[in-house]
């Protein structure tokens, strides 16, 4: 595999503000990547260096084994679809998608068709005539996504590019990316701050945080297997245990972290004191205090459940404690 | 008693208040009234007034205005000298409104764009302060500048540039004996008058156009021209077409600047005011008060048809 | 000095406008075969009305419509004042109403409410025509006697052996100089009408000015008049179409000459002062105001003489305080205001020993200034048209105003 995008000790410091610390990446071709994070942790900021927005202060970003450094944003072979779309609201929706084709000086006829093209495969198809205010959000973002794509990039930016969404079209619209980016074979390199999402359909993930990447790996690595309690707390809302406490429990001073659907009611095990109950539809969510560790677990359908001010005894299996590398 | 009449009164407003909330319109049609009935009779009325005189005609040897129907005065307008003076006007709109364009548009992107803090503060009292002064105390005052014993003057003469200034001042038309005499001392005094007039409604424009749309057109590969070509002008064309009426209105209709700076040439407001002024042609003056009136129709209507208020 | 620029706007205004009424209905009357019925019938309605045989007491008010600057009661300036002393002695508070056009002077006299209008030539032919003043009989005023005589039986507001008004002020317009480019005084208009050299070397292309407005045709004919007798040019103000044609050719050669024709007399202060003036017709107003500023200029009344312009004060047929007015036009006359005034305005008194008997500030030297020996040589405006008296058929004013304005334009 070769390198799509790759970040070499790449920062973006805005005077003592470092939206982007030191970061090294390296992004495959054909790659489905995401970067997750919190608001304000560098992700779109990366995103934004990549696609020539903005400047490194620092390091080197390359693109395609090109170093992108003095390169301007119109010379990069890689698109972007907005958070807000930006589609252009004095053109319809055909010129909005032919407009890369137009700035490239493809004949009117053909970039039309192209345009048409580009919209029959997000099922925009007949849309052409139409001005982007008279259409839905969801149908602005496959626009947006038709008028990124028909440029046929190397590599396609997506910025928070299902956030305007409800929850049922976000779902519908996370399948139709992924099939699609399956379909064109490019590489996607996808920001969001939903790890849901991230996790879902990135082929691999980025954690984010302070300008920092703090984990790298597939989804799954990244849920079981966080490195940080950062990660453990921000994908998946797993528990964190504290090193003292795993001291007493595996004898290593350092983080650990479970599931709340791992943690389960048994004989043996910890002492807890039952804290809040909140019925969740599929599963009740019950939160507790270990001594002064507190932690959340997720009983099933049908289960019995204690009430708050109880005292329960939990457990886990040992599988599902993930050490966390010494702090 | 007084507790029952109390209720009335109470009574009544609440009874008014709900009538208004169950029929919205009737409380619109109640708060548009007064501004309607302004803006109907006192506005457009007037208008209609001076309108209508227009159709009416001069006796020439009486004086007296004749009230019947007739375009004689219209015709009035194409005899060459009338013709003249609205030609020559609407070519000085034209410039001055092409001219505040290319000037403003730069001006009001700096600030849109760039400006922040106290520079945006700055940026409005340099574009505003000239119109705090008086507007005949700054046509004077330019009057002064670009007279022949004036500063610019001097200042091409102290530069060794006279030979420039006289060679553009010995062009015809555009040319004079000095700045100040010549038409293209009136249309600078023009561009300085007008100029804020277009730079503000451009800004506004310019402000609401999203980074975003212009990162999009060079993501897309637009180099920054076409992106001002194809996305920037385009969406701030709004700002620039408000801003090119008020240019173009406000030199169409103006009387005081030629008549202070420039080659004595007449413009429509000064043949306005001649006729219904010292001539008592009423219906002369208001042909040719038609006359902005129509050119800005036709103008407002190309712009529409050029999808100058499509970004609206 | 505020007062004499309006006073100068509303000259202009006067000038460039008001002309076109008066006469011309006249003419349409006379044009028609109808019209010769209501010819009569005007001249019986003339006859008919009564006039003021005798003095009685005061009404107590009196109100005049007048030019801005024509009415002083020393509120623009302390030593300018010639209404107070008339409000004690008679006991007629003085309504001043200002207009600043002649169309105005006209407008407000056919609403009516006043008693008096400080009228100029074209106005008040309009208003005589028009049955809007009444006539004047001179026997109620005692100062008639000294009214300069050439004034007296002047056709602007003696007509037909009537009289119609008091003549109140008049002004040559004069030949404006500079002292550094002249070093004596032009003998000719062809200063400002011909492309030449001027004394100091220089040509006097964009070094002189002209006036903005239609009457100053008349200026032209009055040069042609002198310099081209073979055209026949009896008076200024009737040209026939030859005449005219030749006049508008010398305005169009003379428009190559100017850089800006004068129409404010401050902006033409203004550029005799940076523009490097040479040359102009102007008004003594100007002139004084330069001179008093220092300024090197200097006037003249050329070989050709000049026009100028004379105003009278006029009674509305209606008027309602009639023995007010009357003393009021005693006291135009008798007073300070006579002298006053002419220093005020630059203008010369309609009574020739205002000049020297010191009843106010103008003296013999002053009314020299202002042209007052030059009565002969100012061909004072009256309203060109079509029916003229010395060839028949002249050119009418509505006419010179559309082609004044396609002169200026370069046509």
């Amino acid at each position: 595999m070769t390198s799509a995008i790759g970040f070499s000790g790449v920062s973006r410091h805005y005077g003592d503000v470092k939206a982007v610390d030191n970061l090294n990446l390296d992004i495959a071709e054909g790659e489905f990547f995401a970067m997750l994070g919190p608001s304000g942790s560098g992700k779109t900021t990366s995103l934004r260096l990549i696609a020539g927005f903005e400047r490194p202060t620092a390091g080197e970003i390359r693109i395609f084994g090109q170093v992108a450094q003095g390169i301007p944003p119109y010379k990069r072979n890689v698109n972007t679809v907005f958070q807000d779309y930006a589609l252009f609201p004095h053109l319809n929706v055909r010129d909005n998608v032919a407009y890369g084709l137009m700035i490239a000086g493809t004949p009117k006829r053909q970039r039309q068709k192209s345009a048409d093209e580009a919209l029959g495969m997000v099922a925009l198809g007949g849309y052409g005539d139409r001005k982007p205010s008279e259409l839905s959000g969801g149908q602005r973002q496959r626009v947006a996504l038709a008028r990124a794509l028909v440029n046929k990039p190397k590599a396609l930016l997506l910025d928070e590019p299902l956030g305007a969404l409800d929850l049922k079209l976000r779902e519908q619209m996370q399948e139709e990316l992924k099939t699609l980016q399956r379909s064109l074979g490019i590489t996607f390199i996808f920001v969001t701050h939903d790890q849901g999402e991230a996790l879902s359909m990135a082929d691999r993930v980025a954690v984010f945080n302070n300008g920092q990447i703090v984990q790298i790996g597939a989804p799954e690595d990244i849920y079981y297997r966080p490195k940080t309690p950062f990660v453990a707390d921000f994908v998946g809302s797993s528990n964190v245990l504290p090193p003292e406490f795993m001291n007493g429990l595996v004898g290593k001073s350092s983080y650990g972290a479970v599931r709340p659907e791992a943690v389960r009611l048994a004989e043996q095990g910890q002492s807890a004191l039952v804290r809040s109950v909140s019925f969740l539809g599929a599963a009740t969510r019950v939160t507790m205090d270990i001594g002064n560790v507190p932690m959340t677990m997720l009983m099933p359908k049908g289960a019995a459940v204690p009430k708050a001010g109880e005292t329960v005894t939990v457990d886990w299996a040992a599988e599902d404690l993930h050490v966390m590398a010494p702090a | 008693m007084s507790s029952s009449v109390d209720t009335q009164a109470r009574g009544f407003l609440t009874s008014l208040s709900d009538t208004l909330w169950r029929k919205p319109g009737l409380l619109v049609f109640l708060l548009i009234l007064p501004p309607a009935l302004w803006l109907g009779i006192i506005y457009l009325g007037s208008l209609f007034a001076l309108l209508a005189q227009s159709f009416f005609s001069i006796d020439e040897f009486t004086g007296i205005i004749q009230y019947e129907l007739t375009f004689k005065t219209y015709a009035e307008l194409f005899r060459p000298s009338n013709f003249d003076i609205i030609i020559r006007t609407v070519v000085m709109s034209a410039a001055v409104t092409i001219a505040a364009a290319i000037i403003g548009f730069p001006v009001a992107y700096y600030a849109a764009r760039y400006a922040r803090g106290k520079w945006k503060a700055l940026f409005y009292l340099g574009v505003m302060m000239p119109l705090w002064s008086s507007y005949l105390v700054k046509v004077y005052s330019w009057k002064l500048i670009l007279a022949k014993e004036g500063i610019l003057n001097w200042l091409f003469e102290t530069l060794h540039l006279g030979w420039l200034l006289n060679a553009y001042l010995s062009i015809p038309i555009i040319g004079g004996n000095s700045l100040s005499v010549s038409a293209t001392g009136t249309f600078l005094v023009f561009l300085y008058v007008w100029l804020p007039f277009m730079i503000l409604p451009v800004q506004a424009a310019l402000e609401r156009v999203p980074q975003s749309m212009l990162e999009a057109s060079g993501d897309l590969g637009a180099h920054p021209a076409q992106t001002f070509r194809h996305v920037l002008l385009p969406l701030a064309l709004p700002g620039v077409i408000a801003g090119s009426i008020f240019t173009f209105s406000l030199t169409l209709g103006d009387y005081i600047i030629p008549q202070i700076v420039g080659s004595s040439r007449r413009f429509i407001g000064q043949a306005v005011y001649a006729y219904q002024g010292t001539a008592g042609n009423i219906p002369l003056a208001a042909a040719f008060a038609v006359v902005p009136i129509l050119l800005m129709a036709v103008y407002l209507w190309i712009a529409k048809r050029q999808g100058a208020f499509d970004a609206l | 000095m505020g007062v004499g620029l309006s006073h100068s706007l509303c000259r202009l205004g006067k000038i460039a406008g008001c002309i076109h009424r008066g006469k011309l209905s006249m003419n349409t009357v006379l044009k028609s075969g109808t019209a010769m019925v209501l010819a009569l019938t005007l001249a019986g309605q003339t006859s008919a009305q009564t006039m003021l045989t005798e003095l009685g007491e005061g009404e107590g008010q009196v109100n005049i419509v007048a030019w801005p600057g024509y009415l002083e009661r020393g509120e623009t300036d302390k030593s300018f004042d010639w209404i107070t002393d008339f409000e004690e002695k008679t006991g007629c508070k003085v309504a001043i109403k200002n207009a600043n056009t002649s169309d105005e002077m006209v407008a407000l006299m056919n609403e009516g409410g006043f008693d008096l209008v400080t009228a100029s030539g074209d106005a008040s032919l309009r208003m005589v025509a028009g049955k809007r003043v009444q006539p004047i009989n001179i026997d109620l005023i005692p100062s008639w006697s000294t009214v300069d005589e050439r004034l007296k039986e002047a056709p602007w507001h003696f007509v037909d052996g009537t009289h119609y008004g008091v003549p109140y002020m008049w002004g040559p317009n004069v030949l404006m100089y500079s002292t550094e480019v002249f070093d004596e005084a032009p003998t000719s208009w062809d200063v400002v009408f011909k492309p030449m050299d001027l004394p100091d070397g220089q040509p006097n292309e964009g070094r002189v000015q002209a006036y903005d407005g239609p009457i100053h045709i008349a200026d032209a004919a009055n040069y042609l008049m002198h310099n081209q007798p073979d055209l026949g040019i009896t008076s200024p103000y009737e040209l026939n179409e030859d005449q005219y044609a030749a006049a508008l050719d010398l305005l169009r050669g003379q428009r190559k000459l100017v850089g800006r024709y004068w129409h404010d007399a401050f902006i033409q202060i203004d550029d005799f002062k940076n523009e490097g003036m040479a040359a102009s017709g102007t008004w003594p107003f100007q002139v004084n105001l330069l001179k008093g500023g220092g300024a090197p200029v200097a006037s003249t009344i050329p070989v050709e003489g000049a026009t100028g312009w004379a105003d009278s004060t006029m009674m509305h047929s209606e008027a309602e305080n009639p023995n007010c007015s009357y003393m009021w036009m005693e006291h135009s006359l008798a007073s300070n205001l006579q002298s006053d005034l002419s220093v005020w305005f630059g203008a010369n008194p309609a009574v020739p020993t205002a000049c020297t008997d010191g009843r106010g500030m103008q003296t013999a030297e002053g009314c020299t200034t202002n042209g007052m020996d030059d009565f002969e040589r100012v061909k004072f405006w009256t309203t060109p048209v079509s029916t003229c008296e010395s060839q028949g058929t002249c050119v009418p004013y509505y006419r010179w105003v559309s082609d004044y304005i396609g002169v200026i334009g370069g046509r």
